[in-house]
């Protein structure tokens, strides 16, 4: 029982966040200078009641609380208002480029999963041999390359002067290769260095001691114990990475001309397109909260001493 | 072991050398075909294929009335037909009309119309139609943009008969005709447009060869064949129902992406190649390049005479001479697009051919004209009078819309030399910082159009009223210059009417009013399967011939 | 501590407990010493770009444009004809700016709302760590792109959104620093003889907490400047006359298959700074943290 009240603590506390977020994301966009009324409209046809009235229709006139409070209240409806350039609804239009993203994001965060828990595992267990240098001299290429010289390289190599895989599009599983390729090799860089750091650390503390008193074979302790308790810290940085990693998008799917929710924001942004950029950041906002929730519960699946301290 | 080797090796290559002969004769049928930069079609096209063709930028609108945008009107050209066609030799032919008779007056036009043509909606072409669409433009609810300026004149029409439509204009205008040519003033149907109100631009339906299907959001348009349609234009081959099953226009803005995948085959089709690759497009045996001048107001940059100093001549004439427009051209076209001399681009009724080679480049002029506005250069090299540096506030639209971008940064250069320090302000919002406010010295733009009285919108000088809703561009006002304008507006006689546009250019030339700086060549990258594609007189693609050879 | 030596001497001799760091000292000092070199030349293109560039990055010859790299040139010439090496070397000094300012300005109020919510504690702890939180929610990249471009494309607008993208970071260091140091006893003995609090800040707990943000500042650095060369590629920077390496990098994307050369060298020189400074923030971790001492 008390790890349902838990369960039911992290999710309105994941609530608020969310809530908060949303004021954070209206307020900036609140900032933006230049007239959206004006930018809407063709001048040479516009008369000043004709702004006038397009700013009264869009509420646009209202002090800006309520104009928050229509705001959220069309939030709850699943109204996100409508693009400034084509009267798009928003939410529709996300949700049609999200499945190009998620693929994208997905396939990274795979990536970076398995190269990191590979390289990081090699790393810890062969300290100072020549694959912990491979394996960190990834990890550091990995977290200081930026994305889009990594995509830009990739495009390059295999795409230009190789030819085998696309240089752009969303469709077809060849088109998310080099893409995720870039967007990846960050976060195995991040999984590479922080597997190896908690590995290293757990190794030598007193149980894994005990255990190795106790006769247990060396292959078991490292992936059995140790491997299994580097692995709260390593899901932490996955969580945080995904948001990282959708952020990540915005560059990769305009390098890459992917037809993804990141090129909507960099598209609107240019354009001051300000409800499709709320709508935008404040869908991610909900999707990074959503992922660590569920990262946090999934803490106490991982490591029973979690699991016992929810249930004091 | 050598002799099982040898028995295993022979049939292989026989069979590898078969294989490549196939593909040699293959390649070569397609080598025999003939290709001119017009695409010739052959005696027997191939039916059916779906065209991939990658626009540029992406349409504001498939609403001919309400767009304003030159890419939006290849997509649409395709889906609206226009009373009148214009043939290459600027003369007006029939189209959705079949004949017509002008007034002594020259203010009523009367049309009639062909009898057999129909709504892709099904509904009946009439006179009703055409009624609809014209007023429907005049209409403050469409929000027309460009459409409005092309119908000027117009003042109201009167349905006759059901094919018979009498207009009435407000003045007469030589150019009326021409405008009823383009694709902006295309008739839509009136079932559809009532239908959908403002999202008309969203389901468009016209007469054209091909009906709209769809149009994901910043993604995908695609038009299907019109299987109906018989009532083509003279200036194509087949005027019946086009070859092709659809188009689908795709949107690819980055021009490495977009010229990268016709040679990777993802489309069959691209358009505005950039000049970088269009030499080595020339050397790509699967790729053809197919390249039209556009008529109508090359891309020039304005002088906002508002403000001082640049409503002195003296002050824009400096500007004319240090400006190294060859060096420009050179640089980021690689010269394949030629440079523009006059407001209006080559092959448009009444271009000055003997503006070209005019100006030539002298710094030293320049700065002698500086120096006797009473602008001295200080210790940083720029220029002051009474402690105000001399600025150049340079501003352009974003994306780089063919290297506009980078024709600033270039102009910022060459005008350090005589102590102009240029500040570019690259910005979305075109509308309120030129249009509303005129906070710019210089600004560039072009214009796709079939007739010189195009110069009226920019030229002639316009009433306080009018400058309170949008401030045109340059604001430079001049008296005699607005005479031949308006004359040339309602000369019916041809010779006349290119003295006056002549005058026209040459005043504004030697005002410094603008700087020309390029004439855009509209260029098409496609697969060499791709058969057909023709231009009408503006360079817009039209797809009737269209055809994919297997 | 001793028996359990002993049991590990008898059963089983780890590799890694015994073998001695000293044989590889070498390789990674190799790093660390390459990595110094590396950030300071740098930095040194960023203050005195003249004596190193060997062209004016703004020159133009319209007859060199998109040569290959070469021994005149030797990271080639741009569209424009203007030398990409000397263009690199320019670079550096915007790419530097809005890298160390950010650090900067994120770090100072990043760490005060940290050490603010740290020393005090209680409610406005709980406040100033919810807006913390919330502005985590928002990932890094996102924030900073909403901040550009809500305030407009200039070079200082970007280090304001770089920089609080940062501040959670310094943010929780900060605060985590505080709470550990306030219990100490030598604060509590300061406390007791009349020291007013200010005082207890300034001179005792803020000295004791500056490493971790060295570290977190190093390595924020590198993380600042991908960011920031992340939105100057996307186009929120002004046109300047000398781009910086994200800009110049987003110029070169259109002649990728014909001028490699104008994209590749300015995301080198953007890795390698960033790789030098990271292997400088790992070294400098390395040698404050107790554990693997």
């Amino acid at each position: 029982m008390a790890l349902a009240n838990k369960i039911l603590l992290k999710i309105s506390s994941a609530l608020v966040s969310i809530f908060g977020s949303l004021i954070l994301v209206f307020f900036i966009i609140y900032l933006l200078p230049g007239d959206p009324v004006l930018s809407m409209l063709d001048p040479s046809t516009a008369t000043a009641e004709t702004v006038a009235n397009l700013r009264k229709e869009l509420g646009l006139d209202q002090p800006i609380y309520i104009q928050f409070a229509d705001y959220f209240l069309n939030v709850l409806h699943g109204d996100f208002g409508q693009s400034i350039i084509n009267s798009e609804p928003v939410l529709p239009k996300v949700l049609e480029h999200f499945p190009a993203t998620l693929a994208l994001t997905l396939t990274s965060a795979i990536f970076s999963i398995v190269i990191g828990l590979l390289f990081g595992v090699l790393s810890a267990i062969y300290r100072n041999k020549w694959i912990d240098f491979i394996a960190r001299l990834i990890g550091l290429f990995g977290i200081s390359m930026p994305t889009f010289w990594s995509g830009i390289l990739l495009i390059l190599i295999f795409s230009v002067f190789l030819n085998w895989f696309p240089a752009m599009g969303s469709d077809g599983w060849k088109t998310l290769v080099l893409p995720s390729l870039s967007l990846g090799f960050v976060g195995a860089g991040l999984i590479i260095r922080m597997v190896k750091t908690s590995m290293l650390e757990v190794v030598n503390e007193q149980f894994i001691v005990t255990l190795r008193a106790k006769g247990l074979s060396e292959r078991v302790i490292m992936y059995q114990h140790a491997l299994r308790n580097a692995l709260i810290p390593a899901i932490t940085i996955i969580g945080i990475n995904i948001g990282e990693l959708m952020a990540g998008t915005v560059v990769i799917e305009t390098v890459f001309s992917r037809q993804g929710v990141g090129r909507i924001v960099a598209d609107a942004i240019m354009a001051k397109d300000l409800p499709v950029i709320q709508g935008v950041v404040f869908f991610s906002a909900i999707v990074y909260v959503i992922v660590n929730l569920l990262v946090d519960l999934s803490y106490s699946l991982i490591d029973p001493r979690v699991r016992r301290s929810d249930q004091r | 072991m050598k002799r099982v080797y040898w028995k295993k090796l022979l049939p292989i290559s026989l069979a590898i050398l078969l294989l490549l002969s196939g593909c040699a004769s293959s390649t070569g049928t397609k080598n025999s075909s003939s290709q001119g930069t017009n695409g010739k079609v052959e005696s027997q096209p191939n039916s059916g294929g779906d065209l991939t063709y990658a626009l540029a930028t992406s349409p504001d609108s498939l609403d001919p009335a309400r767009s304003g945008l030159a890419v939006a009107v290849r997509a649409f050209r395709t889906i609206f037909d226009s009373l009148v066609v214009q043939a290459p030799d600027n003369t007006i032919k029939p189209w959705l009309a079949t004949e017509w008779t002008i007034s002594d007056d020259g203010k009523t036009y009367t049309f009639k119309l062909r009898k057999d043509v129909k709504f892709q909606d099904g509904t009946p072409f009439n006179a009703e139609a055409v009624k609809y669409s014209y007023d429907r433009i005049l209409d403050p609810k469409t929000q027309a943009k460009n459409a409005v300026a092309l119908l000027k004149p117009y003042q109201s029409s009167e349905v006759i008969d059901d094919y018979t439509i009498k207009i009435n204009l407000a003045t007469p205008s030589t150019a009326f005709l021409s405008n009823l040519s383009q694709a902006m003033l295309g008739i839509v149907s009136p079932t559809a447009a009532e239908k959908y109100g403002d999202q008309f631009g969203k389901n468009p339906v016209g007469t054209g060869p091909y009906k709209f299907v769809s149009w994901a959001d910043n993604a995908d348009i695609v038009v299907g064949k019109n299987k109906d349609y018989h009532w083509g234009p003279s200036i194509v081959e087949n005027k019946d129902a086009p070859y092709l099953d659809k188009i689908t226009f795709k949107i690819i803005p980055e021009e490495a992406t977009r010229i990268g995948s016709v040679q990777s085959g993802q489309v069959l089709a691209a358009e505005t190649v950039p000049p970088q690759n269009i030499l080595s497009l020339k050397k790509d045996p699967n790729t053809q390049l197919l390249q039209v001048n556009t008529i109508g107001l090359p891309y020039t940059l304005f002088f906002n005479q508002r403000r001082a100093p640049w409503n002195d001549v003296k002050a824009r004439k400096a500007v004319q001479l240090a400006v190294d427009v060859n060096a420009i051209v050179k640089t980021l076209y690689l010269d394949t697009y030629s440079r523009a001399w006059s407001p209006l681009s080559p092959g448009i009724l009444g271009y000055d051919k003997s503006l070209e080679n005019g100006s030539k480049l002298d710094v030293k002029k320049a700065n002698q004209l500086l120096d006797e506005l009473g602008l001295v250069k200080g210790e940083d090299g720029i220029r002051e009078k009474d402690g105000k540096k001399l600025t150049l506030t340079y501003v352009d639209g974003t994306p780089n819309r063919e290297k506009r971008n980078d024709i600033a940064v270039m102009v910022q250069q060459q005008l350090k030399k005589i102590g102009i320090k240029v500040e570019i302000n690259i910005t979305k919002d075109i509308a309120s910082v030129v249009q509303q406010k005129a906070d710019y010295d210089v600004y560039g733009n072009s214009q796709v159009n079939s007739d010189p009285n195009a110069l009226r919108a920019f030229y002639h000088s316009t009433t306080p009223d009018q400058e309170a809703t949008v401030k045109r561009l340059g604001g430079g006002s001049d008296p005699e210059i607005d005479q031949w304008l308006e004359a040339g507006t309602v000369e019916t006689d041809l010779a006349k009417r290119e003295e006056l546009y002549k005058k026209v250019q040459q005043k504004i030339i030697d005002q410094a009013w603008i700087l020309p700086i390029y004439v855009f060549p509209y260029t098409v990258a496609a697969s060499k399967t791709v058969n057909g594609i023709k231009f009408d007189s503006l360079g817009y693609p039209l797809f009737n011939d269209a055809n994919i050879k297997k | 501590m001793k028996e359990i030596v002993n049991v590990e001497t008898t059963l089983r001799v780890p590799k890694w407990t015994l073998k001695k760091r000293k044989t590889n000292f070498s390789i990674s000092n190799l790093f660390l010493y390459t990595s110094t070199v590396i950030v300071l030349f740098i930095i040194a293109c960023a203050i005195f770009p003249k004596w190193i560039a060997p062209f004016s990055p703004t020159y133009m010859n319209a007859e060199d444009i998109l040569s290959k790299p070469s021994a005149n040139h030797w990271f080639g010439t741009d569209y424009f004809g203007r030398d990409v090496f000397s263009l690199v070397i320019y670079g550096s000094q915007d790419s530097l700016i809005i890298g160390v300012t950010s650090v900067l300005i994120g770090g100072i109020i990043g760490g005060s709302i940290g050490a603010l919510a740290g020393y005090i504690g209680g409610f406005v702890d709980v406040i100033l760590m919810r807006v913390i939180d919330i502005l985590m929610t928002i990932p890094g990249i996102l924030l900073a792109l909403a901040i550009a471009a809500a305030l407009g494309p200039s070079l200082f607008n970007i280090v304001l959104a770089v920089a609080a993208s940062a501040i959670p970071g310094y943010a929780r260091v900060m605060r985590g620093q505080m709470m550990s140091i306030k219990k100490r006893k030598f604060v509590a003995a300061s406390c007791s003889i009349g020291t007013p609090s200010w005082r207890i800040f300034l001179w005792h707990i803020l000295p004791n907490s500056w490493s971790p943000l060295l570290v977190l500042g190093t390595i924020g650095l590198g993380t600042s400047i991908l960011i920031g060369s992340g939105l100057s590629f996307l186009g929120l920077g002004t046109i300047k006359e000398i781009p910086d390496w994200g800009a110049l990098l987003s110029q070169g994307r259109g002649y990728l298959t014909v001028a490699w050369w104008i994209s590749t060298f300015p995301g080198l020189a953007i890795t390698l700074f960033v790789l030098s400074i990271n292997i400088i923030g790992d070294k400098l971790r390395d040698s404050f943290d107790p554990k693997t001492r």
